[in-house]
Formats: C-alpha cells, sequence, structure tokens
C-alpha cells in the first residue's frame, strides 16, 4: 500500500518543481544558492588554509587588487579572496542553523498554542508577544555578551529572538486547518492530540514553514552578519560580519582599501537575494491564493 | 408575445480543456403573472440559464439561440439598452443572500442604489412592507438581520424598479423549512399581486411544487421534462425527475416511507436492548444554553431522527453524545455505563459509537487517498489482522464496488455520493454498534440522497447497526427513522414513533414545522387520524 503513497508523492513533489522551475527568479536564486553552496564546501580542497595564518604571510598589508591576490590584503595581508571564501562557510552554517532553531521553537509554539488553546494559549502567546516586543537586535546583544563567546552562542542569540513571528504564522495557519471538519472526523475515528498534530495539521502547516525557512536564512544571515560587525562573533573564526568588523577598526576607509570593505558586503546580498528569491518562488507554487497575481 | 422566451438557447463554454456545452438547445416561455420552474442538480446548467436571460455570463461563454425579454433578443441589445433593460425589465435574486449584500452598507442603501442607477421614484419602505419587513430594517446592516430577512431584502431589492421579470436563483437554499415557507409566501403573493413573471431556479422539487405553474427539468443542460407543475411531480415520466421527487419524500406518503414494517414493529423495538441513552443532558456556552435538558435513549439496531432548525442545539447534542464535548450537567450512558473521561476510555467508545459528518468534501483530509482515510481509525485503534482486507470489507460494505478500484483516489477525484460513502466506510471499518449522522445527506444532490438514506437502512438490517440520524428535514425522517425526537431550543419538545410524531403532532412547534413544509401535488394526508 505505501508504493502508491509514494508513487503519488513522487508525482506531487515533480508537479511542484515543474511549477517552480517556471519561474525565472526562483531559478536563478536557486543556481546562485547551489554555486555559493558548493564553493563553500570545496574551500577546504581547493584553497590553502594557511593563507589564513598570519604568522606565514608573504604578501605586505593594504595590498590592491593583483594578478596574485585577485582581491588585494587586509591589515595583515592576508588575501581578501581567500578571507570571503572562507567567510561564506560560517555565514552559511550559522545563517542556517539559527534558521532551524527559529523555525523548531516557532513550530513547536505555534501549533501547539494552537491546538491546546485555552490557558496554553494564552501563556505562549503572551510569551511570543514578550519576544516580539523585545528589540531583537538588543536582545541578541546582550546574550552574546552573557554567554560566552562562540559559534553556538550566536546561533542561539539569533535562533531564540527571531522565532515569534514563525509561530504567530504557524498558530494561525494551525488554527484554519482545526476548524476544518476533517480533524473533528478524525477525533470522532479516536484519534488523539499526536494523530491529529502529526497526520492532519503538520503536513498542512509544514509547505508554510518550508517556504517560512528560507525566508528567515536571509534575515539571520544578515543577523549574523551584524553581531559580528558589532564585534560580537566568534573572534577565532573569519565571517563576512567580523571581515567588515575588521576593517572598520583597521581604518581600511581611511586606506582607501575598498577592496577590503565590497567582497564580504556583495557576498552577504548576494546570498540573502538567492534566499529571498526561492523563498517567494516556493511561497507562490505552495500558496495558491499567490497564484493569481503572477 | 411572452414575457420571455428561450429558443434553441445553447451556452458554451471555453476552458482549458476545450469547449465545454452547459446548455444544450433549451426552449422555454413564460407569461406575465405566471412561475416557472427550474429544476436540477449541481452542474445542470440551470444557473447558466439564468444568467444568460440578463447577459451576466463569464466572458468565456459562447451563446447560440435566442433569448427574447418582451420580444426583443438580449444578444443583440447595445451596451446602453441592456443597462436599461437590467433591473428595470428583469432583475434576478442571486443565491446565498448572506454573501450578496455588502456588508459596509446599510440595507436601505443597498435597495435604493438600483433605483438611484435608473432614475426611478420609489419608497425603500414601500418595498420592504412588500416583503413584509418593518420600515426600520432599512436603518440596518447585513449582519443585523437573519437569513430570512436577507433573503427578502434581496427580494425587495429585486422588485425596487418595478421588474417585470424577476428571476430568483435558489432563493431559499440556506434557510430553514419555517423561513423558508415565509419567503416562498412572499414570491408567490407578489407574483399574483403584482402581475409580475418568475422563474424560479431550485435543485428541490419541493420548493418548486408548492410555488409554481410550470416545471421544467434539466439535466446536462438539457430540459428532460416539462409540463404543469403538479402533473410532473405527481406522475414523472423521465426516470431524473422520479429519482428527484422520491428524494423529497411527502410526509404521510407511505409510498415514501422506506421503512419495512418488519424493522419498525413497535413491539420488537421495545424489547431491544438500549444502546445509547442520555439523562437530563445540558450544554452552556457561556450564558448561552445549547442543549437545556435532554433526555433521549437509541436502541440497538433502531433508527431515530433527531430534528430540528438550525440553532435548536442538534450539533452540540450529538458532539455531546459522543463525547467530543463535555456536558454542563447531566450523563450519557452507553450500554448502562457512564461515557469514560479518560483519553483511553474515550478512545475505546469510538469503536462502539461513529461520526457521520454533513459535507463530505470538507470531512476528507484532501491529502489522504481513500484507502488512507478508510484506515485511519484501524490505525489510530492499532486493530490486529490484514488491514487491506479490512478496508476493503468497509468499502464494499458502504457500496464502493470493486473496492481496490478506489484504494488510491483522492477526495476530489469523486463525486461528493462517492465521498459521504468513504466516510461512512471510514466509520464502518471499526464495526461500530451506533452511528451518528449530522446532517449525512444535506449536502448532497437530490438524486444521491436517496441513495445514501437506502444504505443507512440496509447496514441496519444487515449489521443491525442503530443510527441516531439528525436532520433539519422531516421528510428525511419520515423516510428512514423508527422513532424522531424534535428539537427546539435546546430542549425536546417531543418524542415518540415517526408515526405519533408526524402523522399526529402533539406540540405546537412540531405543528409549525410540519405546515412549513412545502407539499406536493399529491392529497394531503389524514392529519387527525392516529396511526
Amino acid at each position: 500500500m505505501t508504493a502508491i503513497v509514494w508513487q503519488r508523492r513522487r508525482a506531487t513533489a515533480g508537479a511542484t518543481w515543474r511549477e517552480f522551475a517556471s519561474q525565472r527568479s526562483g531559478l536563478v536564486g536557486l543556481v546562485g544558492l547551489a554555486v555559493i553552496g558548493v564553493l563553500a564546501v570545496l574551500a577546504p580542497f581547493v584553497t590553502d588554509q594557511s593563507g589564513l595564518d598570519v604568522t606565514r604571510l608573504t604578501a605586505s598589508p593594504w595590498e590592491p587588487p593583483s594578478s596574485s591576490n585577485w582581491l588585494g590584503t587586509d591589515h595583515n595581508g592576508r588575501s581578501v579572496l581567500l578571507l570571503t571564501w572562507w567567510g561564506t562557510r560560517i555565514s552559511l552554517v550559522v545563517g542556517l542553523a539559527a534558521t532551524v532553531l527559529s523555525v523548531l521553537i516557532g513550530t513547536v509554539v505555534g501549533i501547539t498554542a494552537a491546538h491546546f488553546g485555552g490557558w496554553v494559549s494564552a501563556v505562549l502567546m503572551r510569551f511570543t508577544d514578550f519576544f516580539l516586543v523585545l528589540p531583537s537586535l538588543v536582545l541578541a546583544i546582550a546574550l552574546s555578551t552573557v554567554l560566552p563567546r562562540g559559534l553556538g552562542t550566536i546561533v542561539l542569540a539569533i535562533g531564540v529572538t527571531s522565532w515569534p513571528a514563525t509561530a504567530r504564522l504557524v498558530r494561525a495557519q494551525t488554527l484554519a486547518v482545526e476548524a476544518r471538519p476533517f480533524i473533528e472526523r478524525a477525533r470522532a475515528l479516536g484519534g488523539g492530540h499526536g494523530h491529529v498534530i502529526g497526520r492532519h495539521v503538520l503536513p498542512a502547516v509544514l509547505p508554510l514553514v518550508f517556504v517560512n525557512t528560507t525566508l528567515t536564512v536571509a534575515s539571520a544571515i544578515v543577523a549574523e552578519s551584524t553581531l559580528s560587525f558589532l564585534g560580537l562573533g566568534d573572534p577565532t573564526r573569519v565571517s563576512w560580519g567580523s571581515l567588515l568588523h575588521a576593517a572598520n577598526m583597521h581604518g581600511a576607509v581611511s586606506q582607501r582599501a575598498w577592496w577590503f570593505l565590497i567582497p564580504p558586503g556583495l557576498g552577504v546580498v548576494c546570498v540573502v537575494l538567492a534566499f529571498t528569491l526561492c523563498g517567494r518562488a516556493l511561497e507562490t507554487v505552495l500558496n495558491p491564493r499567490l497564484k493569481g497575481e503572477r | 408575445m411572452s414575457l420571455l422566451e428561450l429558443r434553441d438557447l445553447s451556452v458554451h463554454y471555453q476552458g482549458a480543456r476545450g469547449e465545454v456545452t452547459a446548455v444544450r438547445s433549451v426552449s422555454l416561455a413564460l407569461e406575465a403573472g405566471r412561475t416557472l420552474g427550474l429544476a436540477g442538480e449541481s452542474g445542470c446548467g440551470k444557473s447558466t440559464v439564468a444568467m444568460s436571460v440578463l447577459r451576466l455570463l463569464p466572458r468565456n461563454a459562447r451563446v447560440e439561440g435566442q433569448v427574447l425579454l418582451d420580444g426583443e433578443d438580449v444578444q443583440t441589445m447595445s451596451w446602453g439598452r441592456l443597462r436599461a433593460v437590467r433591473w428595470a425589465a428583469a432583475s434576478v435574486v442571486f443565491q446565498g443572500a448572506m454573501h450578496a449584500l455588502n456588508p459596509v452598507h446599510r440595507v436601505g442603501e443597498q435597495i435604493a442604489e438600483p433605483m438611484r442607477l435608473h432614475g426611478v421614484t420609489g419608497s425603500v419602505s414601500e418595498l420592504l412592507d412588500q416583503v413584509e419587513l418593518p420600515a426600520r430594517a432599512a436603518r440596518a446592516y447585513p449582519h443585523e438581520l437573519s437569513g430570512g430577512q436577507k433573503q427578502r431584502v434581496m427580494i425587495a431589492m429585486a422588485l425596487a424598479c418595478a421588474p417585470r421579470l424577476v428571476i430568483a436563483d435558489e432563493p431559499t437554499t440556506a434557510l430553514d423549512v419555517v423561513v423558508q415557507a415565509q419567503v416562498l409566501d412572499v414570491l408567490k403573493r407578489l407574483v399574483s399581486e403584482r402581475d409580475i413573471g418568475l422563474v424560479m431556479i431550485s435543485h428541490d422539487l419541493s420548493v418548486l411544487a408548492s410555488t409554481c405553474d410550470r416545471l421544467a427539468v434539466m439535466r446536462n443542460g438539457e430540459i428532460v421534462e416539462e409540463g404543469p407543475a403538479r402533473e410532473v411531480i405527481a406522475s414523472p415520466t423521465h426516470p431524473h425527475t422520479q429519482a428527484l421527487a422520491a428524494a423529497f419524500p411527502t410526509v404521510g406518503d407511505p409510498a415514501s416511507r422506506h421503512v419495512t414494517p418488519a424493522d419498525a414493529e413497535p413491539s420488537g423495538a421495545a424489547d431491544r436492548p438500549v444502546l445509547l441513552r442520555a439523562e437530563g443532558l445540558r450544554v452552556d456556552y457561556g450564558s448561552t444554553k445549547a442543549v437545556a435538558g435532554v433526555d433521549l435513549e437509541v436502541r440497538a439496531g433502531e433508527i431515530v431522527a433527531l430534528v430540528g432548525q438550525s440553532g435548536s442545539g442538534k450539533t452540540t447534542l450529538a458532539r455531546t453524545l459522543l463525547g467530543l464535548q463535555r456536558p454542563t450537567a447531566g450523563r450519557v450512558l452507553f450500554e448502562g455505563a457512564e461515557l469514560p473521561r479518560s483519553a483511553s476510555g474515550l478512545r475505546a467508545y469510538r469503536r462502539q459509537v461513529q461520526l457521520v459528518l454533513q459535507d463530505p468534501t470538507s470531512a476528507l483530509n484532501p491529502r489522504h487517498s481513500v484507502y488512507e482515510a478508510v484506515a485511519e481509525g484501524l490505525r489510530i485503534h492499532r486493530v490486529d489482522g490484514d488491514e487491506a482486507e479490512r478496508v476493503a470489507e468497509a468499502l464494499s460494505h458502504a457500496e464502493l464496488r470493486p473496492p481496490e478500484l478506489f484504494f488510491s483516489s483522492l477526495p476530489h477525484e469523486l463525486s461528493g455520493g462517492q465521498r459521504q460513502r468513504v466516510v461512512i466506510a471510514g466509520a464502518l471499518a471499526l464495526g461500530p454498534r451506533l452511528l451518528i449522522a449530522d446532517e449525512p445527506v444535506a449536502s448532497l444532490d437530490a438524486s444521491v440522497r436517496g441513495e445514501i438514506l437506502a444504505l443507512l437502512l440496509r447496514l441496519r438490517r444487515d449489521l443491525g447497526l442503530a443510527a441516531l440520524v439528525i436532520t433539519h428535514d422531516l421528510g428525511l425522517a419520515w423516510t428512514i427513522a423508527d422513532r424522531v425526537a424534535v428539537m427546539y431550543r435546546g430542549e425536546l419538545v417531543e418524542q415518540g414513533t415517526v408515526e405519533q410524531v408526524l402523522l399526529s403532532p402533539q406540540h405546537e412547534y412540531t405543528r409549525t414545522l410540519l405546515a412549513a413544509v412545502p407539499h406536493h401535488g399529491v392529497p394531503e394526508p389524514d392529519r387527525t387520524g392516529t396511526p
């Protein structure tokens, strides 16, 4: 019997893909993401990590772009191209991990609040409102100051501050699904909370969560860059934000070292744009109400 | 010259999958002061016919033939002429009064709107008076009015420019029997007083029978039968008309009662053990009393109909009996034992008592195949044995044969009747002893209704399945029930055998309900005699 189910799922996935592929902006975003992803994964294999080590440098600081250093060097004489390339890895990892955390918290809180209702919902939603009204950057700064510095802290700080919007969205969708009579039928058949949530609510809510995820990644990457730019990131690792922080600290502007400022900035823009394009295209595919407006 | 004449009218819709013919060479005529009924199931093209009269069809429609309004062809009218004709010569009472009124304007302004557009002078309060609404209703917003009042506002709006032709598209579909009777009376009176022609569209033959002079029955875009209303209903010749007529039984007509005497033997029924009993059941939502002290019994193998208007607390009672809603006071007993409150106890109870919902389209998860929907209960209860075999058995009990053919279908690929059978099969898979069916046929097409009701009766005969059927339709109760309980404002005002309650009602409310049921051309049954 499961064979039929899987066959149908494959067919649905195929149809979804065809519809996604028919949107050029979504495809552009997807190709961009694939390229960036492959570059980030391949960094340790095609580049020499020792180039990031200040003690083994041959180039002099603040070298403008040349044939040996395509994007010039930083204040220590490290290649900006290499730094930006390696920065991709941290930016992506932090962005994705923080998004997973944020979407996870948001989905659990949203579904729980909507499914159980009553005082559970009241408590959870007031809790959500509390996080929603706090300026998330200030909260993230406070968190990363109090907690020990490191990658985990950044992920935690971004994840914990960006879930309320997801929670509200998931709650609204869950409420809409649970008002449908097939939920009543499932209950009358004897289905408990686990059955109703697992078999009926989650499959209906997940597409929305998925779209939300791709859009959240973009803002998480921006948040990571912001925190690192403010000097709150992991000092031992290179990310786009920490590159900009270093450029700012060591007077790249007064050195007229534009090559140190632009590459990491463009990196952030490209990744965020790619994720946003993908997310918008997915949203159009999965949310039939948006189709008519195309 | 006829007020309205359709000559060989055909309408085709240009769709993504080629051209679809919605109406096929329909010819009809209507004189002033007369009422023409157009009957048919959903999708038969009756609304398309109505909309073509005022050229209100969407852009992708292609019209052939002639629509003559007072001898003038609507198809060839200029835009300006058409605007003048719309509403001033012919107007429409649209389907679904709930959504056809603008919620942010007072109804008085909305009634006056066509008069303003056409430069006609008239009085809103006079129009409201004609539809038996007080003049102060003009100041109300739509949400402040009841369904019947809104429908009357729609009629007043249609009359605003004193048209000679009114087209009423399903004017009473969403209304209760009592309100429906009032609205139909208003329409009948207006036809005779103002000498207008009325085209009335409905899927309900009994509604048309009580208002129309002539009746045309449509199927797949064609008129299959036409004639004087009484004749068409009393002795239908086309099988489709017969099916439609049978779907709306007349209370008191032995021919439309499908319970065989052996099933309904009163002495036999009394011997059967009581399956489900409600004692002094009360459910309050805040200060509103949805169910206010109900005592009800369902015996094994018995079909009980719970009848009442919408808002009478029927559905709340059903949910409480199923344990989906906790009662404020009183108790529910199944085979003498009080309903458990624990989750596991309730789950065990669900194997005995199952629910069939009103609208099968929304009662099935659109993402689940038929197999998954039927197997859902088996999986919840971790029933042993061959799952596929049990699903196939349940489907064939619900008369979806051969069952394997339906396994992988998704709900949207099935017809309404098939969907309801899937819902019933899903309930049957657990081998329950009682079905609680909340308006099981209300959202189905007329010809399918009879089949689903026959299925319930057959399940009772073959599996000994008892049923509590909740309905607003007294005819349905007459067709299949052994006993009837009448609910009014949260209380059971009358209960007894079908013959007792429906043929010699004791309570005032039961009489009102019975009087409101539209009657066919058949002679009235003797209401005073005891059965």
